[in-house]
């Protein structure tokens, strides 16, 4: 929501793109079929679209808005996010615009009782957490999807319809100039909580709605506050809400605040309510006495609801449209991201007869394994910022009361912020035959290393799946890898290499992957782990790559 | 620091189990109860300057939240 007198787009600091609807060949009789069709242009479908393009499958995205959202809403990408996002030829943009950080306050009855530092070093490309409001989010990854010739972008194209058979998808999309079907092999659904396509094929999210209800505001205030996080308990401003804050770019900081739990959320969110909160917020909580000016409020519930299979035959589900997190611990866009890129590659391997079909079978219990995992863990910072009951409010508050002077009681204020998830007990992850003593394990993603001024492990990734070989390798598996032409290795310890890409590999680097002369690491396009092995055979490395697409 | 303490995601477990104790219980009754079980625990522990030191925390942080 907007202050009275502006427009949903008229912002302080945003220009709001605007989309011209394009007629598409389908309504003057045509009838192209598309290989993937994208509901919802939100930064998870066209992080899918991207994905897709990049595998080299092309992609049509259906939106029925013309410009990108109407507020800030997600605000943190994590530093799996940014490696994804450089995975897809953006994250440069991302870097420039954000704001990164590695730190974190919790202040109870007004006097801070922890600090919170994320792990971070300088092994790293990208900072833990980097804030940066969704309308750039999104539009950084449009104007990519733009420049690309696999993706079209369909604006002002509302779906109002979608049947599927054997065969594939049919869509029936409105616009302004009429309706048409569009069809095509498969479907993302990406458009959101309220998605149009989980309620046509009848479907519904399952889970808890906890009691918390939040208002997020954007205001812009002059400050040399640094890029941290903030969370306030029992501020004397307003003690019976937990308060979170956090700085955006061009002075503009997010301001949560817990609304009690007879407060009428429709008269929380008027203009006057809203304005005489934050007003309280910045002087007593945050201490600021600059002027400040309100850019736009929502209110937000604490979910933890899911989709039971987030694919149905042709369609599988991205983002919100299968899964609601509460906020705390910034996952909601962060997983949705990480289930485009799943999804994304596997559609691409099976779309271009490189794997069986099967693949996609690995995708609901791998992403909603993830989800989860986030409600395990988001379902304890829920309970902890937004206590449900009178015993977990006497134990918040008890842990809070004696974190001020005993470190034991400061974890339970940990954010508990987003880690990306391990398929470990994936279908398509080998469990280790080896002991390693570090590294990421079966499942996890790769670990980034620093190889140089500018110079990062992950830079040297290629597109598909990739081999990090450590050291030479024994001449059997050496004389294989020429069977597997897609395969790109890189070469870590090396000088020269025939089997890859020579890079520098020290004996730091080996001890952070476990590895000795002749380990290796397969590595699926996303990043994560499909196997390892110490001393691997030509059999483990075809065993592991025909499992890690679905088995034989 | 010699005494062996409790691993974070046990504490975490005693946090939840606590507080569903506590919604089971008559607020009234959430004082005895409380006083019961810190009785209950000292007598787990065999130093007793550990549980002073600890009835010495809890005040503090009372004082604190007074």
């Amino acid at each position: 929501m907007r202050p009275a007198g502006r427009a949903e787009s008229d912002s302080l600091y945003f220009d709001y793109p605007h989309f011209p609807f394009v007629r598409p060949p389908e309504l003057d009789g045509a009838t192209p079929r598309h290989r993937v069709a994208i509901v919802g242009a939100g930064p998870v479908g066209v992080t899918a679209a991207l994905e897709l393009a990049r595998h080299g499958i092309d992609c049509v995205v259906l939106d029925d808005k013309a410009t990108v959202n109407d507020g800030s809403r997600a605000i943190c990408l994590s530093r799996h996010s940014l490696e994804i996002l450089q995975q897809l030829g953006v994250d440069r943009r991302f870097v420039a615009k954000g704001l990164g950080w590695t730190r974190g306050r919790t202040y109870f009855r007004d006097r801070e009782i922890y600090r919170f530092e994320m792990p971070h070093s300088d092994q790293e490309r990208f900072l833990p957490m980097v804030n940066l409001q969704q309308q750039y989010i999104e539009q950084f990854l449009i104007e990519r999807a733009m420049e690309s010739e696999r993706v079209e972008l369909r604006w002002q194209s509302a779906v109002s319809g979608v049947t599927q058979d054997a065969e594939g998808v049919t869509l029936t999309v409105s616009t302004p100039e009429g309706d048409y079907a569009l069809t095509c092999d498969y479907l993302l659904a990406a458009d959101g909580a309220r998605s149009l396509v989980r309620k046509a094929l009848d479907l519904t999210l399952h889970g808890e709605a906890y009691e918390g209800r939040y208002v997020i505001a954007d205001v812009r205030l002059k400050s040399d506050f640094p890029t941290e996080r903030r969370a306030f308990f029992h501020s004397a401003a307003l003690p019976e809400a937990t308060i979170l804050v956090h700085r955006q770019p061009d002075d503009i900081w997010r301001i949560d605040y817990q609304l009690g739990p007879d407060e009428d959320p429709d008269e929380a969110v008027q203009e006057a309510r809203i304005r005489d909160r934050v007003e309280r917020i910045i002087r007593e909580v945050m201490q600021e006495r600059g002027d400040w000016e309100l850019e736009w409020w929502s209110l937000y519930k604490a979910h933890t609801l899911a989709l039971d299979d987030y694919r149905h035959g042709r369609v599988l589900f991205i983002g919100d449209s299968a899964h609601l997190v509460p906020i705390f611990g910034v996952r909601g866009l962060n997983n949705g991201l990480a289930d485009a890129v799943n999804a994304g590659w596997k559609l691409a391997w099976v779309l271009q007869g490189r794997a069986p079909e099967r693949l996609l079978d690995s995708y609901t219990p791998e992403r909603r394994g993830a989800t989860l995992d986030v409600f395990a863990n988001a379902g304890k910072s829920t309970r902890f910022m937004t206590p449900p009951t009178r015993g977990h409010r006497r134990m918040r508050d008890a842990a809070l009361a004696l974190a001020l002077h005993n470190d034991y009681a400061s974890p339970f204020a940990d954010p508990r912020q987003v880690t990306p998830y391990t398929y470990a007990e994936s279908p398509l992850t080998l469990a280790d035959r080896d002991a390693f003593a570090a590294g990421p394990r079966p499942g996890a993603p790769l670990i980034n290393r620093r190889l140089g001024d500018d110079d990062f492990l992950l830079d040297h990734l290629g597109t598909g799946f990739n081999l990090l070989l450590f050291g030479e390798a024994s001449p059997e598996l050496a004389a294989a890898l020429g069977e597997y032409p897609e395969l790109a290795v890189l070469h870590l310890g090396v000088e020269d290499s025939a089997l890859g890409q020579p890079l520098p590999g020290d004996a730091a680097l080996f001890a952070a992957y476990g590895a000795e002369p002749g380990s290796a690491y397969l590595v699926r396009p996303d990043r994560h782990l499909a196997a390892r092995w110490k001393r691997p055979t030509a059999a483990d490395l075809n065993d592991a790559l025909i499992t890690a697409l679905g088995g034989a | 620091m010699t005494a062996s303490t409790l691993p974070f995601d046990d504490l975490e477990r005693v946090y939840e189990r606590l507080a569903e104790t506590l919604d089971a219980l008559p607020e009234a009754q959430e004082g005895p109860f409380l006083a019961q079980l810190a009785l209950a625990l000292a007598h787990r522990i065999p130093d007793v300057s550990q549980v002073e030191a600890a009835i010495f925390e809890a005040r503090r942080a009372s004082e604190e939240e007074g």
